[in-house]
């Protein structure tokens, strides 16, 4: 009876010091012979970044034979959550996608955690490809504020807000596509009175304080978007823009172009009843564009939001090269190749908004419209960012108080008074 | 007749309440098999209309699912042997040896249990980098046999503060030591108790998310619920796939625990008779 349990207990021991010797041999440390490149992204294998990406891999490995690539695909919560601790220890990637922003890329910038690829970008030509706009979230200023000192990172794609339009609905009520803004309170005044709700939002996230902020802009200019993104000034809550954009989003609840019970939905259900067809109207960012195009099954289109000659966007998220990456030669010529015209023209041709690609060379017919809305933003010089950027939290004031909006628990000047104290408390001293 | 008539209420709430505990696992079930399409057209709570096994497989290859599973079965069992181990030789002291101030340390252990995992982040990622433990299983391993054996130790010192003690003066009269008082006695009795105990350190490891997202950097040595985090995009989400991927996190540990069944049955019971 012993001999049986000790059997047992034997056994036991040797499974767990098995178990313990395989889970600590796995130290194999990076090599910084410049023959392995470890590359990490977030980014679906399936989306426009994703295949461009892949390409770019297998561009790589042709032109440095001999070299390994260790891509290693992460999740954005893990990137976020880790980031500042991975770069710190000596298991840094030598190249990664990060987020671009002030709280994100700038932070790290700020903790001296990123290479600086000031040298490389004017070497190599890259400050050349980016527009204005695209260019402000790669360079970040020694307090990590985004716009100007040192690049920290490089974009391939930008991402811009436009409206999707679901054509068959507006067909089958006999209402014309809006170009004006006159046109599309029009429209919208015909599908209420036809009971339908126009415009598909979210409240509980992004959505509702995109269209917002999309108000402002409509009355704002390039300096107002300065002072208020980039701290070029003191920015005032009760100036005509913000107090027009607050008391119209509150007019478009009441009028029902926007639904009360919007205020506690997420992206995904917007997205998804716009896909269902039950809302003609959607106004969100590019990154839906792939998504729609697999799976609306109705004629569609999209165009900038009218009458408004700024919009929401910004360059995508960054390439950037940690301070202790081991192959730092080979993370640049990468990223040459992630600029390249093949590369940036599959992007587009995959759904993408490519930041270099050659238009002429984008053959889908809808990804040319999202190209070419793209390429008369960029001439006018039309990316004004999130309006979560400045303050860091100021996300979830703005969608709590925006959420009091919708349902009218909040007036519009109490709300603009609310986000001015946020906004105020969490602005940095310059 | 009367008793059956009383106990229909208890049967009917018995079966909403279940109804609710089986519900996610049957969207979660139903979505799955659903292609991103057909979610997109019919919404989350349609009846799929075929079988649509690409997410799952997709994911299984997307993140190499079979060494995930390896890592977290690897971490898992190693947790509940070590864990249960270390807490027995707590208990047997306080519970049995009576050590000066045994309250004081139980007290501990019940604080160290209580400590949010977050406040633990920092000091975990700095100690492990110094040892050069970063980014391994082992490091997780430890971490995790520490914080399960705290509960572990006192619930099992409470368990054996009961324990007969003829039972021990007995042994002790015939001339066994005090390691053989445990491992002859001790344990064998106490064996059901044990039993329940590794299998809910397994389950509870299993689940842990945020220190292994912190410490397992390689997609090597991660385990399986952190994987399940790599679908959760910036700005979309990709529903069918990750219910395909929840479906695939919760299948083993439901094995597992169907498996041992028995055996936390017959230790729940052990306590109720005493």
């Amino acid at each position: 009876m012993f001999t049986a349990r000790r059997r047992v207990v034997a056994s036991a021991l040797i499974l767990t010091g098995s178990l313990l010797l395989t889970s600590c041999g796995n130290s194999d440390s990076e090599s910084s012979d410049g023959k392995t490149l470890t590359l990490w992204h977030y980014e679906g294998s399936d989306s426009a970044m994703g295949i461009a990406w892949n390409e770019a891999i297998k561009e790589f490995k042709a032109t440095h034979p001999g070299v390994t690539v260790k891509f290693e695909a992460k999740g954005f919560e893990q990137i976020q959550k880790t980031a500042s601790m991975v770069l710190n220890s000596s298991d840094a990637p030598d190249i990664m996608e990060y987020n671009k922003g002030n709280a994100t890329a700038g932070l790290l910038s700020k903790q001296g955690l990123l290479t600086d690829l000031t040298a490389e970008a004017t070497k190599r030509g890259w400050d050349k490809k980016l527009s204005a706009g695209v260019k402000t979230t790669s360079q970040y200023d020694s307090n990590g504020v985004m716009g100007s000192g040192k690049w920290y990172g490089v974009p391939n794609y930008a991402e811009y807000t436009m409206a999707f339009y679901n054509k068959d609905m507006f067909k089958k009520y006999g209402i014309a596509e809006p170009t004006t803004y006159d046109e599309l309170t029009a429209a919208m005044d015909k599908f209420v009175a036809k009971g339908i709700t126009p415009l598909a939002n979210a409240g509980a996230e992004y959505m509702a304080q995109q269209y917002l902020y999309q108000l402002a802009l409509s009355k704002a200019d390039r300096t107002w978007v300065d002072k208020y993104e980039l701290y070029k000034g003191k920015n005032d809550f009760h100036d005509a823009a913000w107090t027009y954009a607050a008391n119209t989003f509150a007019d478009w609840v009441k009028k029902g172009y926007i639904a009360k019970t919007s205020s506690g939905t997420k992206a995904e259900d917007a997205g998804v009843s716009w896909i269902q067809g039950k809302s003609p109207i959607l106004f969100s960012g590019s990154w839906w564009y792939g998504r729609f195009e697999s799976e609306a099954k109705f004629d569609w289109d999209s165009g900038l939001f009218p009458g408004s000659n700024l919009t929401l966007g910004s360059g995508g998220n960054l390439w950037v090269v940690p301070k202790g990456a081991k192959n730092k030669n080979l993370a640049y010529d990468f990223i040459d190749i992630t600029m390249s015209k093949k590369i940036q023209n599959l992007l587009g041709n995959k759904g993408g908004v490519p930041v270099a690609a050659d238009a002429s060379a984008i053959t889908d017919p809808k990804t040319k419209t999202l190209i070419s809305n793209y390429n008369t933003l960029s001439s006018r010089d039309g990316l004004a960012f999130y309006p979560d950027w400045p303050v860091a939290g100021f996300y979830d004031t703005l969608v709590s108080e925006t959420q009091k909006l919708i349902t009218g628990s909040e007036k519009p000047d109490a709300y603009l008074d609310n986000l001015q104290k946020a906004y105020d408390k969490g602005v940095p001293q310059q | 007749m009367t008793t059956a008539l009383r106990r229909w209420p208890v049967l009917v709430a018995l079966c909403i309440a279940a109804l609710f505990m089986v519900l996610p696992f049957l969207i979660v079930l139903m979505n799955a098999i659903k292609s991103p399409a057909e979610y997109s057209q019919h919404g989350p709570l349609s009846m799929p209309h075929g079988l649509y096994l690409d997410g799952l497989k997709d994911f299984w290859q997307r993140v190499d699912y079979g060494q995930k599973l390896f890592n977290s079965v690897l971490i898992s069992g190693s947790v509940a042997i070590l864990a249960a181990l270390l807490s027995i030789l707590n208990a047997y002291a306080i519970g049995i040896g009576r050590i000066k101030g045994r309250t004081w340390v139980l007290a501990f252990f019940v604080l160290a249990n209580m400590l949010p995992q977050e406040a633990l982040v920092y000091p975990v990622y700095y100690l492990a980098k110094e040892v050069g433990l970063y980014d391994t299983r082992l490091s997780v391993i430890i971490v995790f046999t520490v914080i399960q054996a705290a509960f572990g130790t006192y619930l099992l010192s409470s368990v054996l503060g009961q324990f007969p003690r003829e039972i021990i003066e007995a042994a002790k009269i015939d001339g066994a030591t005090t390691w053989q008082v445990l491992w002859r006695i001790v344990v064998p009795v106490s064996r059901p108790t044990l039993g329940v105990l590794m299998v809910f350190f397994f389950i509870w490891t299993w689940n842990e998310f945020l220190l292994p997202l912190v410490m397992l950097i390689s997609n090597d040595n991660q385990t399986v619920s952190v994987a399940l985090g790599v679908l959760q995009g910036q700005r979309l989400m990709d529903a069918t796939m990750t219910n395909a991927a929840a479906l695939l996190g919760v299948l083993p540990a439901l094995v597992f625990f169907l498996v041992f069944q028995r055996t936390l049955t017959r230790g729940i019971a052990v306590g109720a008779v005493k």
